[in-house]
């Protein structure tokens, strides 16, 4: 299998999205900082967007009337919805930053049972 | 020898940058330059997506989320950053278990990724590019041109448009805009004056 | 006019009079005048309308009606009036039987004559009667009645006419009640003194009530009355004793009176029972109470039957009583079966235990009156009454409460044996001579006074013990006024100088003369100076007559001689202290000045009525008036006393007739003696403190054991404390913690079990029901509880569960699909 000679099809995507996703998740769960993990969920998004716009993707599976303009449509909600997110998240961590003078999401336990 | 696949090689640039970045995002503790890789991550994205041939996604992509969302990113970072919060290391325990756990994942999703033939790569349609943006905003407000020729009747007409969905979207966001506003608004010092005022 | 109809309704009313007053007083006094002035005058009114109608009883009703024998030899010359004795308010069929009878007797009586034993023959006057019935039970009958013989009737006067000066004197000496009092001797809590309005009504409306009770007392035809009015005197005592109520000696005083009295009242309730349970009559007289036309004996004609002379004999009630193992049910004894038994007076012989019976009975009623005349050992309470307002003490001295004893036992006088007479007379001889040692050494005036007449109650319950009756009542009138006179004196002087002590007058008879020189002449009387065997003040008449009759019980019964000793004695320690209180109070010179210098004369309306009893004092007694005390009394003599009697169980015991001690030999040896011995305490008194040619402190210093045990009053209180009220609060308070030790436990157990159950109930409530309900709860509690260890607010752990939860779904699903 030669990446430069062969074509890429869905697969190759997915592994592109599952590794941004991965990461993503990663990133959320390992950074202490509020404003690292918005950007882990940005991330998680990213691959999941990924994804969308492969299944969507018509020069990828020629012949096959897969799920076409829907997931490119799906795709624009979920970066629309990731622009909302990262506005109301970012209000959130400037409050939180407000209120404990840090941006640790470990000291953001007040929820702890 | 064949020749050489640009759009294979072009997607591997893209696919190796997006992901380097991000695994550069996951590696960094420095939140500056999280930032910023997260910033090449999403804009070698958008590559990924004009090469899928979803022109506009990627437009969107780019404009939307590097543009605005990073952008917002960033001043969240240049607002907290100060010396402390800039790098925050994490223990080497949450590290080894998140690289456990993401690495389960990552298994379960290549596994998922590759099991399935129809996925695999097959030949590329030659032929023009067809820009998606029209579409899509026919889609939006609620004409799917791309099914008109659609034979099976039940995939037609499951298959109607965005116009509802576009419209939550849209009220969405302007609740999300007023409600951000609201919610960063510096509150004790709007009450205090308030409260003198009354006085 | 006719004594039988006349003399019931003129004491009736001027006994009722004072009631009345008391009742307007009690419901109209505070608005009688101003601050209730009015009161003062209105008892003041009724008690002298009271005086005016017994002095009219007296001279116009009584003297005439039954003429008068000035020695007891002549009392049956007019054994006509005398017939008039029993007659009830009558119908004719009453008065003509008893007409036939009183004729009986008088032939009976004409016999005698010639046997010249007149002593039998003389019947005693008097006037019985019932105003009004309360209930008739049986054979047993009660009745507001009346018993009037000439002893009432001269009491009536005599305490009418002493309660009308003390009126008039307490209206002067109670004028500061008139208005708004602060008692300097009261303080409250808050440092400041008493601050009350005035009483000046309701004293008077006591003193009416306390007249009342007097004259119930005196009037009372049946021992039910008497025991009413007895106890209404009592209470009177203790309202006006307490008059300050608000001083804590005061009303210490008041409950010390009532209590101690209450001790005499036992025995007197006994003694009242035994009458009224043996004789089945409460009345005095022989009255024709069911009206049908035959009279019923009273108490003392069953003691003292006509038949048997009037000699003391055991009444057939006694007799039966005692008997009463030996009667069967129904069945009435015949007489000469009571009079086999009465006869048995052998040791437990039934007669023997029928004459204890009468002895008890008579030592019962006498026990009454040591409490009321504060005879040895209850004389405690007599002292401390000193606390009451002056007038009180006057009249309770001398006319009303402790001459209520004296006058109780004259009145019960035909039922005491010559053993129970012995008893009074040892009684009262212990009293005289204890009374008189402790007024020696007291500095208090008052309280000199009030020992100096604990000390006469003596002498007149040793006159009536050795057989002087008419010589103790005769005492009982003169030293009523004399007394009375004494201790208005000595108010007047309080009034002077606001204090009792003694210590702190003296030089008072240039400031207030007629006070000083009418308590002289009371000083006198009650010394008993005279001329002897020519003139002398009432003091003289009677305690001669006391000291002949003793010589005279003395010469019958040598082995009881040292009464009269002691009486005479008795007489000289009168003579000291009453003239070492004048001397020190009038002579001399001023001790305090500050009190000297604000000392005046009382007003008018407080001095005259001294001056009035200072003359009678001086001329109550001569035997010179055309009515005498003397004889006067003599003619209630209680029939069988006109003779020897002797004793039955005590051998050697011989109660001489009082004409006896008349006869020279021993009333000139008495006069003598009386005359010597009270010269010789003026005398003291005078080496002591009228010249000071000794020193009274030095022989104190001398004789300082003596001194201390007289100043303590021979430890009495002290006594009383240790051997009664000690061991009443010993007890008491064992019972108290009998109670709260046993009764308190069996109920506190109860309760416990209770609790018990309760708790039982309330454990199976909790653990059963509650435990169910409170189980399933913690059941959720601790799981959640558990479960919050997994709650650990870390935003970077949840997202580690997510991507494991995912990873495990995928899983899952794979391994479920293929």
């Amino acid at each position: 299998m030669n990446l430069l000679t062969d074509p890429v099809g869905i697969t190759h995507y997915l592994i592109v999205g599952a590794i941004l996703f991965v990461t993503g998740a990663v990133c959320m769960a390992t950074k202490r900082n509020a404003l690292g993990v918005l950007m882990g969920i940005e991330l998680v998004l990213n691959g999941a967007n990924v994804n969308f716009v492969a299944f969507g993707s018509e020069y990828l599976r020629p012949g096959v009337l897969g799920i076409g303009l829907d997931g490119q449509l799906i795709a624009l909600f979920v970066i629309i919805l990731a622009a909302a997110e990262a506005a109301v998240a970012l209000a959130i961590v400037l409050n939180f930053y407000n209120n404990h003078s840090t941006v640790d999401v470990d000291r953001a336990d007040e929820l702890k049972g | 020898m064949e020749p050489i696949n640009w759009h294979s090689v072009f997607f591997l640039v893209f696919a190796l940058l997006a992901c380097g970045f991000a695994v550069a995002v996951l590696l960094t503790s420095n939140i500056v330059r999280m930032a910023f890789y997260l910033v090449l991550s999403l804009a070698a994205t958008s590559g990924l997506f004009f090469l899928a041939g979803a022109d506009f996604v990627g437009a969107m992509q780019v404009m939307i989320y590097v543009g605005g969302t990073l952008v917002l990113l960033i001043f969240g970072v240049m607002l907290t950053a100060q010396g402390p919060f800039i790098s925050m290391k994490t223990s080497a325990g949450e590290w080894t278990l998140g690289i456990m756990v993401g690495g389960l994942l990552l298994a379960v999703l290549l596994q998922a990724a590759t099991s399935i033939d129809a996925w695999q790569p097959q030949a590329v349609i030659e032929g023009d590019a067809r820009p998606t943006a029209t579409r899509l905003g026919m889609g939006l407000l609620g004409a799917r041109v791309d099914k008109l020729d659609e034979v099976d009747p039940t995939q037609r007409g499951g298959m109607s448009g965005y116009l509802l969905p576009f419209e939550i979207v849209s009220v969405h966001l302007l609740v999300v805009l007023v409600g951000s506003a609201y919610l960063a608004r510096p509150k004790k010092r709007v009450q205090n004056s308030s409260w003198e005022g009354l006085k | 006019m006719d004594p039988v109809t006349t003399l019931p309704v003129l004491l009736g009313i001027a006994w009722l009079v004072p009631l009345a007053s008391f009742t307007l007083i009690l419901l109209f006094g505070p608005r009688m005048g101003k601050h209730g002035q009015g009161a003062g005058v209105l008892a003041t009114a009724a008690i002298g309308t009271s005086a005016i109608l017994s002095l009219i009883a007296l001279f116009f009703v009584w003297v005439p009606a039954y003429d008068w024998a000035p020695e007891h030899h002549a009392a049956h010359a007019e054994h006509g009036a005398a017939d008039h004795h029993d007659t009830g308010h009558g119908d004719a069929g009453h008065d003509d039987a008893h007409e036939k009878d009183a004729h009986g007797a008088d032939e009976h009586k004409a016999e005698e004559h010639k046997t010249a034993d007149e002593h039998h023959e003389w019947r005693k006057p008097y006037v019985a009667g019932e105003w009004y019935t309360l209930g008739q039970f049986g054979k047993l009958r009660i009745g507001i009645s009346y018993y009037i013989d000439s002893l009432t009737v001269t009491m009536f006067a005599m305490i009418t006419f002493i309660a009308t000066m003390i009126h008039f004197y307490a209206n002067g000496y109670m004028h500061d009640e008139l208005h708004e009092i602060t008692d300097h001797e009261v303080t409250l809590s808050n440092g400041h003194h008493l601050h009350r309005p005035g009483r000046f009504h309701r004293f008077f409306q006591y003193l009416s009530l306390f007249c009342f009770s007097m004259l119930g007392i005196v009037i009372a035809g049946n021992i039910a009355m008497v025991f009413v009015f007895w106890e209404l005197v009592g209470i009177c005592s203790y309202f006006l004793i307490g008059f300050y109520i608000e001083r804590k000696s005061a009303s210490n005083a008041a409950n010390k009176a009532f209590i101690v009295n209450r001790v005499g009242d036992f025995g007197m309730i006994i003694g009242l029972m035994i009458l009224i349970a043996t004789l089945g009559t409460f009345s005095f007289g022989d009255i024709d109470t069911d009206g049908d036309g035959t009279v019923e004996p009273g108490i003392f004609s069953l003691v003292r039957t006509e038949a048997n002379n009037h000699a003391l004999v055991v009444p057939d009630g006694m007799v039966r009583a005692a008997a009463a193992s030996e009667i069967a049910a129904g069945v009435e004894p015949s007489a000469e079966q009571i009079a086999k038994w009465r006869a048995e007076t052998g040791p437990g012989g039934i007669g023997r235990t029928a004459y204890w019976l009468l002895i008890v009975a008579g030592l019962g009623i006498f026990c009454g009156c040591v409490g009321k005349s504060a005879q040895f050992p209850l004389h405690v309470w007599l002292p401390d009454a000193m606390e009451g307002p002056t007038p009180v003490s006057a009249l309770v001295h001398s006319a009303t409460m402790v001459a209520a004893g004296v006058y109780l036992v004259g009145r019960f006088y035909p039922v005491f044996t010559p053993e129970t007479l012995l008893v009074i007379a040892i009684i009262g001889c212990i009293t005289l001579f204890i009374a008189a040692t402790i007024a020696i050494v007291a500095v208090d005036i008052k309280r000199v006074l009030a020992y100096s007449t604990v000390s006469q109650l003596g002498y007149m319950m040793l006159a009536l013990g050795v057989g002087g009756w008419s010589a103790g009542m005769f005492h009982l009138i003169t030293h009523a006024f004399f007394k009375s006179l004494l201790f208005m004196c000595s108010g007047s002087v309080i009034h002077a100088v606001h204090t009792n002590d003694m210590t702190k007058m003296g030089g008072l008879r240039h400031k207030m003369p007629f006070t000083a020189y009418t308590m002289l002449a009371g000083c006198l009387a009650i010394m008993g100076a005279g001329i002897p065997f020519m003139i002398g003040l009432s003091g003289y008449y009677s305690k001669d007559a006391i000291l002949a009759q003793a010589l005279s019980f003395k010469a019958s019964n040598p082995q009881w001689g040292f009464l009269f000793y002691v009486a005479a004695a008795g007489a000289a320690i009168t003579a000291f202290y009453m003239f070492r209180l004048w001397f020190m109070t009038f002579a001399g010179k001023p001790r305090d000045h500050h009190a000297y210098d604000h000392a005046h004369e009382s007003p008018k309306i407080m001095y005259y009525p001294l001056i009035v009893l200072a003359v009678l004092a001086v001329v109550v007694a001569w035997p010179f008036w055309p009515v005498s005390i003397v004889a006067l009394l003599e003619q209630a003599r209680p029939e069988g006393f006109h003779e020897t009697v002797n004793g039955v169980l005590v051998s050697n015991l011989t109660h001489p007739a009082e004409h006896i001690s008349h006869e020279p030999n021993f009333h000139n040896q008495a006069t003598w003696v009386a005359t010597f011995v009270g010269l010789s305490g003026l005398g003291l008194a005078i080496v002591f403190y009228g010249l000071s040619l000794l020193n009274p402190a030095e022989v104190a210093r001398q004789f300082k054991p003596v001194y201390t045990f007289l100043w303590n009053k021979w430890y009495f209180d002290e006594l009383y404390d240790y051997l009664f009220v000690k061991p009443t609060l010993f007890v008491a308070n064992r019972v108290a913690e009998f109670d709260k030790v046993v009764i308190d436990g069996i109920i506190d157990s109860l309760a416990m079990l209770t609790r018990m159950v309760a708790r039982l109930d309330d454990l199976s409530d909790r653990y059963l029901v509650d435990g169910f309900v409170n189980g399933l709860a913690a059941w959720t509690y601790a799981t959640g509880s558990k479960l919050r260890s997994a709650e650990t607010g870390r935003i970077r752990q949840y997202v580690m569960f997510i991507v494991v939860g995912t990873v495990a779904m995928f899983v899952l699903i794979s391994l479920y699909i293929s």
